[in-house]
């Protein structure tokens, strides 16, 4: 690397390393936040967890006839149902005692409840949330109440069915349904339900990843170009005998090592915040990806970093060209604020939806911003259709050569110091 | 004794507003020349050009013979500049600083060396160099600055209000520095100032501009007594009224 430029990169790495704004905000709170939430979402799943390993339910039997009892014992052999027989002369009276008491859930079996199902009327059942703060937990306690209410239910449908053809078993379940994929023009003997879970973790994860990555980047080049106008550094630094060039990829340079680290220990965290949900999803780990012909190959990876390797610079290289019309700090995270939510928001329209579904106008669009084309280029990873992204890294390419070219022309003329978009701030004195 | 400056005809526009209009001036190596004059007269703007930072609209500059339009590369190897109110990295130690600012002007490590320690020496900040410039006081930092803008020797110094919003023992400080390095190093010095008392004591050659125009040049001496003044404060009121 030339003396100028290591000694720009050098001295840009340090003091932004040494702030403790980007220091604290970009390193070490990923690091320390999305741990933290992890641990508090484990934590309160846990908990949840915890108390669904018993149901307590109420039963109120206004009938105490053989379909009635039916039901209270099967009740009672669930493992992890806590039964408890309440006696009481109206629904009133239980609603009272169900309040003061733990269950989270009540089943009233009315009078004449064994009676019309024997005679093949409707019979009537009620199952009472009991409700206190309205958390997840009693939600999921009276999820599981009611879940034991329609297995009763359907093994009341089960025995009257099964009455009437002795003869036929495979009367209740007629349909032997399989679910299998076909990848590249091969059927695999994997749930689609599975496969279609992992590719949309993934389409998730990157965007978020990449969306951090490249907001942090742009942040750190903007705010080194503006805190040296803030300073009056920068017309020092322009009356030196450097390149005007060298300082500009310097700055890009520099924000890019930094934008790394920070990146790094974002998904460093972000991993961490994701694996407190892995133990919910372990279909997701069971896909041999080799085994399906969908595990990506090295190219595929070159491919995806060298994408987004020229996405972040154009990332870059815009957020320097902003900067230039800003006066200071806070004016250059202004003017950012406008710029990379319209650039980046449209993106995460991949997340849900596929490019060639979309309205052409939309997709045309998507295409003219950057930073869809790694996104595409992560989708080409499983699929292995590769011009699509390799098309990409071309146009990303130009695109940042255009900027780059902006912002050498705007470094190497007056523009750098006198540009100015004023946010309803009057214009200070020209000396 | 060869020309360092020569300004002929020199006019700045920014919008509706001119800010220089034909200002033409000439300084000869080894001087110390100041520009003085009221808020908006062009000073800033004059040696902003100069240190080619920004374009004249008309008229021209030359640094030891060269075009700060058309060689501002060569001109920008001649000369340092010091902006008013400029700042240092906050985050870097003075003698990081330092080592950052000398490292495109030194040849080699010997040179760079040399240099911080003769920055050192002219900031009289001692150990203080080792602190980051967070800490520093706004007196500390334009010693910083000030020892920065002279520790290559260049052969032109433009300093911009070099002990603007400094307290006395500072000022008298920065001042001594300039003084002493141009006669010892033979640098030529173009500052700015609204210190009337600053630029008598320290200048060769005065103009006072107004308006973009030099509307009385001279040393300050000959000033004085054109104009029967005590000092050059009673000359500027004099002419600025005048003009």
């Amino acid at each position: 690397m030339p003396k100028p430029l290591l000694n720009i990169v050098t001295k840009e790495v340090k003091e932004m390393m040494r702030d403790p704004r980007i220091l604290l905000g970009m390193v070490l709170a990923p690091l320390i936040i999305f741990p933290l939430m992890g641990f508090a979402l484990r934590t309160s799943t846990e908990a949840m967890q915890e108390s669904l390993r018993i149901v307590p339910i109420a039963v109120a039997d206004f009938d105490h006839e053989i379909v009635a009892q039916s039901l209270t014992s099967f009740l009672k052999s669930v493992p992890n149902v806590k039964v408890e027989e309440m006696e009481a002369q109206s629904v009133d009276e239980v609603a009272v005692k169900a309040q003061a008491s733990n269950v989270t859930s009540v089943v009233i079996i009315p009078e004449g409840f064994s009676n019309n199902i024997t005679t093949g009327e409707k019979a009537q059942l009620k199952v009472y949330g009991v409700f206190r703060s309205g958390g997840i937990g009693e939600s999921l306690t009276f999820s599981a109440a009611q879940s034991l209410v329609e297995i009763f239910r359907q093994n009341l449908i089960n025995a009257t069915v099964s009455t009437g053809f002795p003869d036929n078993p495979n009367v209740l379940d007629p349909l032997a349904i399989s679910q299998e994929s076909i990848i590249k023009g091969r059927p695999v003997d994997v749930n689609p339900s599975a496969l279609y879970s992992f590719t949309q973790a993934q389409a998730f994860s990157l965007p978020l990843a990449l969306f951090m990555l490249i907001i942090l980047a742009m942040q750190l080049a903007s705010t080194s170009v503006a805190t040296e106008k803030e300073e009056k550094t920068l017309e020092t630094l322009m009356s030196l005998p450097l390149n005007r060039f060298t300082l500009l990829v310097g700055k890009l340079a520099g924000s890019t090592l930094v934008a790394a680290i920070g990146a790094v220990a974002t998904i460093v965290g972000v991993i961490y915040y994701m694996g407190s949900f892995a133990f919910g999803t372990p279909t997701q780990a069971s896909i041999d990806l080799a085994a399906i012909g969908l595990a990506p190959s090295l190219l595929s990876y070159v491919i995806l970093g060298v994408s987004v390797f020229v996405a972040l610079l154009s990332a870059l290289a815009l957020a320097v060209v902003i900067s230039v019309f800003a006066e200071d700090v806070r004016g250059a995270q202004s003017l950012l604020g406008f710029v990379y939510m319209p650039l980046l928001i449209p993106m995460f329209a991949l997340m849900f939806t596929d490019l060639n579904t979309l309205p052409f106008g939309f997709q045309i669009l998507l295409l003219a911003l950057p930073f869809t084309h790694p996104m595409l280029a992560a989708r080409a990873t499983i699929t292995g259709d590769y011009l699509m992204p390799v098309l990409g890294i071309g146009y990303v390419a130009v695109f940042t050569l255009v900027i780059l070219y902006i912002a050498a022309r705007l470094f190497a003329t007056e523009k750098i110091l006198t540009a100015k978009i004023r946010l309803g701030r009057k214009k200070p004195k020209e000396e | 004794m060869s020309v360092a400056i020569e300004s002929v005809d020199l006019v700045k526009v920014f919008g509706s507003i001119r800010a220089l209009d034909k200002l033409t001036f000439s300084v000869d190596e080894g001087r110390i020349y100041g520009l003085i004059g009221p808020n908006g007269a062009g000073k800033t703007t004059t040696l902003r050009i100069i240190s080619t930072l920004i374009l004249p609209t008309g008229g021209s500059v030359r640094v030891f013979g060269h075009d700060v339009v058309h060689e501002a590369a060569e001109v920008r190897k001649l000369i340092t500049y010091l902006p008013e109110e400029a700042g240092a990295y906050k985050n870097l130690s003075g003698y990081e600083y330092l080592q950052f600012m000398g490292g495109f002007n030194s040849r080699d490590t010997a040179d760079l060396k040399q240099m911080v320690e003769d920055a050192a020496r002219i900031s009289g900040l001692g150990d203080r160099l080792k602190d980051r410039v967070k800490g520093y006081s706004k007196g500390m930092k334009r010693r910083l600055l000030v020892a920065r803008a002279l520790m290559n020797k260049p052969k032109l110094a433009v300093l911009d209000e070099p002990t603007s919003g400094l307290d006395v023992l500072h000022a008298y400080h920065v001042r001594e520095i300039i003084k002493q390095y141009a006669k010892e190093h033979k640098v030529t010095i173009l500052l700015s100032s609204h210190n009337m008392l600053e630029v008598e004591q320290l200048c060769d050659q005065v103009a006072l501009v107004n308006k973009g125009r030099i509307i009385v040049e001279g040393t300050p001496s000959e000033l004085k007594s054109k104009h029967k003044a005590a000092n050059l404060e009673e000359v500027f009121v004099e002419v600025a009224g005048l003009a």
